[in-house]
C-alpha cells in the first residue's frame, strides 16, 4: 500500500503556500500532520500530483487568547490542545471531545486545522466547531474569508474550502460561564470512528433552558447543527421527554447512514440516547454553574 | 518547483544520514530500507496498528503515515537505539522479565511509544499505562503483561534517578 | 445408571517415558525467554528484514469483483513503465507453477493467480515485479483487464439453489455444495425418542480471522546453475506441507527448493502453509531472473490471506432427562468455506473431536453441508473449529438450564465427566486423555466468588443496572494427528489418508561441552525454543545457557517436522527431545562406563556429567566424553556403538492415536491429550447503546504439566484477548454483493488494551498426561475456545429481563440493539 508519486515542496512562508495554490489548487493537496490524508494516500484513494507540506510555517503554530476568542492556527496539533488549560477554559466542550479522538501517538502529528478540513463524517471536532459557533478563517493569495462552522461542513469530506485555499485559523468565541456542556460518543473500541456523537451546549436561566446548540456526527455524511433541534429545546423546561423530543427531531432531518458496524436503527437508538445523555449532563453542569 | 526525489539529512539514534530518495517514501521504508534499521515493523500501512511507531525530536510517531522527506533536520529514535544485550534499557529487560512481548513484532512500536509515555509521566497508575499503549495493537498478549512491564521499567528508572539525584 | 455407548475404540498402552514429578528442576520454571534479547533490541530478523542483492518486489493486481470471468487482460503498457521488470498474468504464470494447495475431496484446483474466472474479491489476477514495490504498484493502473461479471453468492445457504454462471466450481457439479454428508455416532434417534426435554436453536458463527500483525511473505532465489530455489519465508509448517507442495507446483524435485525459516511475527494458524505466497515469490523469481520479495500489505492480506475462520449455521438439538442428564446432541451445520476448500473439511474433523464438551453426553448426530461462495477462503484459524462446537454445546447448556430452571454451573455439574471416568472415549471415537473437571470448576467458582457475583448482580439489579454472569466449562484439545483431515470424506474415496504427524529434533554435545539443539519448525511467538531449552536442560541435566537453539532450514532438517499446529508443538517436540537424549545418554554412558571402568546399570546423568550413582567422587563431564568422542577415537574399543560424535535425531510419532473406522462409525483418536478450561466472567451492558464493559474475569486452565507458568500464562492472557475479540469486535464482513466491508484496520476491529477487563485472573490446575513426556498437554489455543461462549452467557444473563437470546458471534453493539428492539417490538 505504497502512494503513488508526487511533487514535495515545503514552503517557508504563507504567502508561498497561498501563492503555489493559486498556480496548482486542483492537483495539489497540502499536508500538515499527514494523520487523515497519508492513509488515504497509501491506499490511492487521493494521488495528488503535488503535495505542500506547511509544517514549515511556524507563525501558524499558535494557541491563544485574543479578546473573547480562542484562536488556534493550523499547525497547532491536537496533542498541544487536548492538554492546554487555555482549552480548557475557553472551550471545555473542545477538552472534552479531545476524550475521544484517536490515540495519543496519532494527536502528536495531527492537527485540529487539517482534521477540520478533511471534515470526515464521524470525527469529534466538526461537531464541537457546530456546538460552539466557531468561525474558520480561510486564505487564498488574495483574500481572507471568515466563514461560519454551519456554512463550512458541506458534505461527505467536503467543505467550504476551494482547492486555491487553505484553513489556516480557527477562532472559537469563549464559552459564557453560565452554560453547561457535555459531549457523548459510542465507538467499537476507544480511539475508533463513533458510530454516533452528539455534543450539546445549553444555557438555563431559572429553571428554563434559554438556549440550546446541538451538535450531531457520525450518524450520516457529515456534521449537523440543527436549527429546528435547537429551537425545540428553548425556553423549555428540561426534561427526558423534552430531550427525546429533540431527538426525534434530529432523527426526521438527518440523512442517517449505514455501514458495516451500525445500522440505520442502531444509529436512531443512539441519537436519541446519546441527546438524552448530553443534555442531561450540560444542564446539571450548567445548572451548578449558576 | 518541487520535485519527486528530495534530499535529505536526519539523525537516527544519534548518528547522521544524508540521503538521496523518492519524495513519496514512507519514513518506515526509509528506515528500513534505506538505513537497514529494519527494527521498526510495518504492520498495516494506515496508522492503526503503532508496529511502526518511532520517536521524532522525542515525540512518538507512525512512521507509516510521515513521508521521510518531512523528517528532513529532524532527530529519529527507532528501537535499535534503545538498548544491547549487555547494555538493556530497563524497558528492554522489564519486558524481558515480566514476558511482555511473544512474536515481537508488535514489540518495538510498543517500546518506543512506552519510552515516550514514560518521559513525561515518570509514575503512571496502571490505568495511565493502559492509556498510553491503547493505540498500539498486539495479537499475541492480551496487554496485560506488557502493562506490568511498563509499571517494571517505570519504577526502575524511578530507582535510577534516585540513585544518580 | 444405564450403559453409556462407547465405540468400539481400542485405546493404546502409553508409551511415556519420563513421567510427571514434582522433582523437576527446569520444567515448571517460570524462566525468561532465550528469544527475547534479540528481539528486544530490534535485531530479529522477520521474513521483510531480509534483502537479497539485485532483489525485485512483487505486488499483486486483486479482483474488485467478487465472481467474474476475465475476459482479456493487457499488460502491455505496464510492462512498459519504467522500473518494471516483468507483469504476469494467471495463464502466464500457470505456464511454470501449477496449482496450489488443495487437500478436500473432491480436490478444488485452485491457482496462485487465477484464470479465467475471479471467484472473490481481492483474488489475484495478476503480478508485477518491479524494482521496488512502489513502482510495482504504479503498473497497477496500467494494466487493462476487462470483466464479465458473474451472479455473487454470499450466503451459504443459498448456495443449494445455485446453478449456471453462479456456480463458483462448474467441473464438480451445477451447485455450490460440495458436499453433504450426515454421521451417527451412537443411537441418536434413540436417545433422543427417550428424552424428557429436546431444546432446539439457530447459532450463527461469523467468519473473523488471525491477522497477526506480521502478514505473509516470502523472498526468493532461483539459481540458474544448480537450478535450485531458495526462499525465506514464513510459513509454519515448512517440513510437513510447505516443502513438498512447493516443489510440486514449481514442477521441480523436492531437492530443488530450500525453504529457510525467519522469525515469524505470529501466525495462529493463518501461516500454516503461506502457500500462495511462496509460490508467488518463487515462480516471479524464475520468470524475472532476479530475486524476488513478496509481502502481502494488509489490503493483500485481508482480501487474500486464505486465513478465514469458520463461518457456519447451526441447527443443533440437544436432549436432556428432566433432571438435566444430558442424552444426545444433534445438529446440521452449513458451513460457508468461502471460494475453495484448500483443507477440506478438517475444521469439522476438529470439532468432533471435543463435541460434546467435558458432559457425559451419549450419542452425537451430525450432518454437515459444505458451501463455496465468493469469498477469501478458510484457513486454519486459533480453535481449528471447535472452538465454535464448544460455542454450540456450552449455548445450547445455558438454553436447556433456563427450559429446566436449573442454575448454569449446576446443570453443567450434573453432566461432567468424572475424575476416575479417564481415558474417556467420547461418542466420535476421540479419546479424553486426563482431566479432572471439578476441580477446575470448584477453583474457578471460588477465584471467581461465583455466589459474591450473584448477590452483586441482584443489587444491581434492583438499582436499573445490568450486570450478567457468564460460566462455561470448555475442552481444548491438543496434539492432534492428521486424520481429522480425512476421516469425514467419502470413506470409499478419502484421499490421502496419512496417518503420521511426528515432531523431531537433532540433539549435539560438542567437545567444549555445549549443546545444540536443531529445531525444525519455526519460532512464531510461542517459545519454542525456551520450551525445548527447558524440557532439554531437564532431560540432559544440563544448563540453560549452555544450550543453543537453532532453526534448520529444509534443505538440513528433518522431514519428519509437523511444526506448530493444534496445540502439539510443546508436547511433541518435548518427546522428540527425549528421544533424543535417550539415544545419546546411552551413548554418554557406554563412553563413560569405559572411562570410568564401570558398568552401564551403575551410572546416571548429572549436572551435564556422567557418574556413578551414589558416589559423588566418580563421574566425568559431558565436555570430556565429547572430547574422547570425536578425537580420540583408538583410546575406546571397535565396534559400531563407539563410532565418533555425540549426536542424536529424536523422532516422536503422535504417542495415542489411532485409525477411523472402516465404516467411519467412529473418526478413531486422534485428538486425545485434552486440556480443558472454565472461564467465569462477570459484564455490564448498557442496554440503551449495546455497549459491553467488563467488571471481572477468571480463567482456569488445565494444560497437564506446564513447562513455563510465565509462557502459558502469556497464552491464556492472548487467547482470551483474542476470544473477546471474536465474542464482540471481529467480523470479516461481506455485502450481498460480495464486497468485503472490512478491508481494513480501520473497520476490521480487534481487541485492544482498552477493550480488555481490567485484570483476567488466571488460576492452574494441572491433570497430567498419562501419555505425553512428564505428562504435559498443549495450552496455545486456550481463552479463544472459550471466551465467546462465556462473554455471550453473561450478555444474555444481564438482558435476562427483556427476555432476550443471542446466538451469533460476534455479538456488537448494533447486534445486542437489534435483538433488543424486535424483542419490544414483538413482545411474544
Amino acid at each position: 500500500m505504497k502512494p503513488a508519486a508526487f511533487e514535495y515542496l515545503k514552503p517557508t512562508t504563507l504567502e508561498n503556500v497561498l501563492s503555489l495554490l493559486a498556480q496548482h489548487g486542483s492537483s495539489a493537496k497540502l499536508i500538515a500532520g499527514g494523520q487523515s490524508l497519508v492513509p488515504m494516500m497509501n491506499f490511492r484513494l487521493a494521488t495528488p500530483e503535488i503535495l505542500i507540506d506547511i509544517n514549515g510555517l511556524s507563525s501558524l503554530d499558535f494557541v491563544r487568547r485574543e479578546g473573547d476568542s480562542l484562536r488556534i492556527g493550523a499547525r497547532a496539533t491536537h496533542a498541544v490542545l487536548a492538554d492546554s488549560t487555555l482549552v480548557r477554559q475557553l472551550c471545555p466542550l473542545m477538552s472534552e471531545a479531545y476524550k475521544y479522538v484517536a490515540h495519543a501517538t496519532v494527536r502528536n502529528r495531527g492537527t485540529l486545522c487539517g482534521n477540520l478540513a478533511h471534515a470526515d463524517p464521524a470525527s469529534e471536532m466538526p461537531a464541537v466547531m457546530l456546538a460552539v459557533n466557531a468561525t474558520l478563517v480561510i486564505r487564498n493569495a488574495t483574500a481572507e474569508r471568515l466563514i461560519p462552522a454551519k456554512e463550512f461542513f458541506q458534505g461527505l469530506y467536503a467543505t467550504a474550502i476551494t482547492p486555491v485555499e487553505m484553513l489556516v485559523e480557527v477562532r472559537i468565541p469563549a464559552t459564557p460561564r453560565l452554560t453547561g456542556y457535555a459531549f457523548e460518543e459510542v465507538s467499537s473500541r476507544q480511539g475508533d470512528f463513533a458510530m454516533g456523537l452528539v455534543a450539546a451546549i445549553v444555557e438555563v436561566r431559572g429553571d428554563l433552558i434559554n438556549s440550546a446548540a446541538v451538535s450531531f456526527a457520525g450518524f450520516s455524511d457529515r456534521a449537523y447543527r440543527l436549527e429546528a433541534v435547537d429551537d425545540l429545546l428553548k425556553g423549555k423546561k428540561p426534561s427526558d421527554s423534552l430531550f427525546l423530543d429533540a431527538a426525534e427531531a434530529a432523527i426526521a432531518l438527518i440523512d442517517i447512514s449505514q455501514d458495516a458496524h451500525a445500522d440505520r436503527e442502531y444509529r436512531c437508538d443512539l441519537i436519541r440516547t446519546l441527546t438524552r445523555r448530553t443534555l442531561a449532563k450540560a444542564v446539571t453542569r450548567a445548572t451548578s454553574n449558576a | 518547483m518541487g520535485s519527486t526525489s528530495v534530499d535529505i539529512t536526519v539523525t537516527v539514534n544519534g548518528k547522521v544520514y544524508r540521503k538521496h530518495i523518492p519524495a513519496r517514501t514512507l519514513l518506515s521504508d526509509f528506515l528500513r530500507q534505506e538505513l537497514y534499521l529494519t527494527g521498526t515493523h510495518v504492520g498495516c500501512e494506515h496508522g492503526v496498528c503503532g508496529a511502526c511507531t518511532v520517536l521524532l525530536d522525542g515525540k512518538s510517531a507512525r512512521s507509516c503515515l510521515t513521508f521521510a522527506a518531512q523528517v528532513d533536520g529532524i532527530e529519529i529514535e527507532t528501537i535499535e537505539g534503545l538498548g544491547t544485550a549487555k547494555n538493556m534499557h530497563p524497558l528492554q529487560k522489564a519486558f524481558w522479565e515480566k514476558h511482555g512481548m511473544q512474536c515481537g513484532f508488535c514489540t518495538p512500536g510498543i517500546l518506543m511509544t512506552a519510552k515516550e509515555f514514560l518521559a513525561k509521566n515518570p509514575s503512571p497508575t496502571e490505568e495511565e499505562v493502559r492509556e498510553a499503549i491503547s493505540g498500539n495493537l498486539c495479537r499475541c498478549t492480551g496487554y496485560q503483561a506488557i502493562i506490568d512491564a511498563v509499571l517494571e521499567a517505570a519504577q526502575k528508572m524511578r530507582n535510577l534517578q534516585e540513585v544518580q539525584v | 445408571m444405564s450403559e453409556r455407548y462407547v465405540p468400539d475404540v481400542t485405546v493404546p498402552a502409553s508409551v511415556q517415558k519420563e513421567p510427571p514429578r514434582s522433582s523437576l528442576r527446569w520444567i515448571g520454571k517460570s524462566m525468561k525467554r532465550v528469544e527475547d534479547l534479540t528481539i528486544l533490541t530490534g535485531k530479529g530478523i522477520y521474513v521483510d528484514d531480509i534483502a537479497l542483492p539485485n532483489m525485485a518486489h512483487a505486488a499483486v493486481l486483486r479482483s474488485p469483483y467478487a465472481h467474474a470471468r476475465i475476459k482479456s487482460i493487457d499488460t502491455t503498457r505496464a510492462k512498459a513503465l519504467p522500473g518494471v521488470i516483468a507483469v504476469v498474468t494467471g495463464a502466464e504464470f500457470a505456464e511454470t507453477v501449477g496449482p496450489t494447495l488443495a487437500l478436500s475431496c473432491p480436490p478444488i484446483e485452485q491457482r496462485v493467480i487465477a484464470i479465467g474466472k475471479v471467484r472473490h474479491v481481492g483474488e489475484a489476477i495478476a503480478a508485477v515485479v518491479a524494482e521496488s514495490r512502489y513502482i510495482a504498484e504504479d503498473a497497477f493502473d496500467l494494466i487493462d483487464v476487462e470483466f464479465q461479471e458473474l451472479p455473487v453468492v454470499a450466503d451459504p445457504e443459498q448456495a443449494a439453489s445455485a446453478r449456471g454462471d453462479a456456480v463458483l466450481h462448474p467441473s464438480l457439479g451445477d451447485t455450490n455444495v460440495i458436499s453433504d454428508r450426515t454421521y451417527a455416532f451412537g443411537p441418536v434417534d434413540e436417545d433422543f425418542s427417550r428424552a424428557d426435554v429436546i431444546v432446539k436453536r439457530r447459532l450463527r458463527w461469523h467468519r473473523s480471522s488471525a491477522q497477526p500483525i506480521e502478514t505473509a511473505g516470502a523472498v526468493a532465489d532461483y539459481n540458474v546453475g544448480s537450478e535450485r530455489f531458495t526462499i525465506y519465508c514464513n510459513t509454519s509448517m515448512y517440513n510437513q506441507i510447505s516443502r513438498s507442495t512447493c516443489a510440486g507446483s514449481l514442477g521441480v524435485a523436492v531437492t530443488q527448493v530450500n525453504m529457510i525459516p525467519s522469525l515469524v511475527g505470529g501466525s495462529f494458524g493463518s501461516k500454516w502453509s503461506t502457500h500462495k505466497v511462496f509460490l508467488l515469490a518463487a515462480g516471479l523469481a524464475r520468470i524475472s531472473g532476479r530475486p524476488v520479495k513478496f509481502m502481502e500489505d494488509r489490503l493483500d492480506q485481508m482480501s487474500n490471506g486464505d486465513n478465514h475462520g469458520a463461518d457456519r449455521v447451526y441447527e443443533a438439538e440437544l436432549a436432556l432427562k428432566r433432571d438435566g442428564t444430558m442424552l444426545s446432541l444433534r445438529f446440521t451445520v452449513t458451513e460457508d468455506w468461502g471460494a475453495y476448500m484448500q483443507y477440506g473439511i478438517t475444521t469439522h474433523g476438529n470439532s468432533l473431536a471435543q463435541v460434546v464438551g467435558p458432559y457425559r453426553i451419549n450419542s452425537v448426530g451430525a450432518r454437515i453441508i459444505s458451501a463455496v461462495t465468493n469469498k477469501n477462503q478458510q484457513g486454519a484459524l486459533r480453535g481449528m473449529g471447535s472452538e465454535v462446537s464448544n460455542f454450540v454445546i456450552e449455548r445450547m447448556t445455558d438454553v436447556a438450564a433456563r427450559e429446566l430452571d436449573l442454575d448454569p454451573v449446576e446443570i453443567r455439574r450434573r453432566n461432567l465427566i468424572r475424575a476416575d471416568e479417564f481415558p474417556y472415549v467420547i461418542p466420535t471415537g476421540n479419546v479424553y486423555d486426563s482431566g479432572n473437571y471439578q476441580a477446575v470448576l470448584q477453583m474457578a467458582l471460588d477465584m471467581f466468588d461465583y455466589e459474591g457475583w450473584r448477590a452483586k448482580q441482584k443489587a444491581a439489579r434492583a438499582e436499573g443496572r445490568h450486570i450478567g454472569i457468564g460460566l462455561v466449562s470448555c475442552q481444548e484439545r491438543s496434539v492432534f494427528s492428521p486424520t481429522e483431515m480425512w476421516s469425514l470424506n467419502d470413506p470409499t474415496q478419502p484421499g490421502f489418508h496419512m496417518t503420521s504427524l511426528p515432531e523431531t529434533v537433532r540433539l549435539r554435545i560438542d567437545p567444549s561441552g555445549k549443546v545444540f539443539l536443531q529445531l525444525n519448525a519455526p519460532f512464531w511467538g510461542n517459545s519454542p525454543a525456551t520450551v525445548a531449552t527447558q524440557v532439554l536442560a531437564e532431560s540432559l541435566t544440563v544448563e540453560p545457557s549452555d544450550i543453543l537453539v537453532t532453526f534448520a532450514d529444509s534443505d538440513n532438517g528433518s522431514q519428519t517436522s509437523a511444526g506448530p499446529a493444534g496445540s502439539r508443538y510443546t508436547t511433541m517436540v518435548s518427546g522428540a527431545i527425549v528421544n533424543a537424549v535417550a539415544i545419546v545418554r546411552e551413548k554418554l554412558f557406554l563412553f563413560a562406563a569405559h572411562a570410568l571402568g564401570c558398568a552401564v546399570e551403575e551410572l546416571e546423568l548429572r549436572d551435564a556429567k556422567v557418574g556413578v550413582k551414589g558416589n559423588p567422587d566418580i563421574e566425568i563431564s559431558f565436555a570430556q566424553i565429547s572430547t574422547a568422542a570425536h578425537y580420540f577415537r583408538l583410546d575406546f574399543p571397535p565396534g559400531p556403538e563407539y563410532m565418533s560424535g555425540l549426536e542424536a535425531v529424536g523422532v516422536y510419532d503422535h504417542p495415542l492415536s489411532a485409525k477411523p473406522a472402516d465404516d467411519r462409525s467412529h473418526l478413531g483418536i486422534y485428538y486425545p491429550i485434552m486440556g480443558h478450561m472454565v472461564h467465569a466472567v462477570a459484564i455490564e451492558v448498557d442496554p440503551n447503546t449495546g455497549k459491553v464493559s467488563f467488571l471481572d474475569y477468571v480463567a482456569v486452565h488445565d494444560s497437564g504439566t506446564v513447562v513455563n507458568p510465565l509462557t502459558m500464562d502469556g497464552q491464556i492472557y492472548g487467547g482470551t484477548a483474542h476470544g473477546i475479540g471474536t465474542a464482540l469486535l471481529e467480523r470479516f464482513h461481506y455485502d450481498e454483493n460480495g464486497q468485503l466491508l472490512t478491508a481494513s484496520f480501520a473497520d476490521y476491529h480487534m481487541p485492544m488494551a482498552q477493550d480488555m477487563p481490567r485484570e483476567i485472573r488466571i488460576g492452574h490446575v494441572e491433570t497430567p498426561s498419562p501419555y505425553t513426556e512428564y505428562g504435559m498437554k498443549g495450552g496455545g489455543e486456550s481463552g479463544r475456545m472459550a471466551a465467546p461462549p462465556a462473554i455471550v452467557q453473561a450478555i444474555e444473563d444481564a438482558l435476562q429481563p427483556f427476555g432476550v437470546e443471542f446466538f451469533e458471534v460476534p455479538l456488537t453493539p448494533n447486534r445486542v440493539r437489534k435483538v433488543l428492539r424486535d424483542a419490544q417490538n414483538n413482545p411474544d
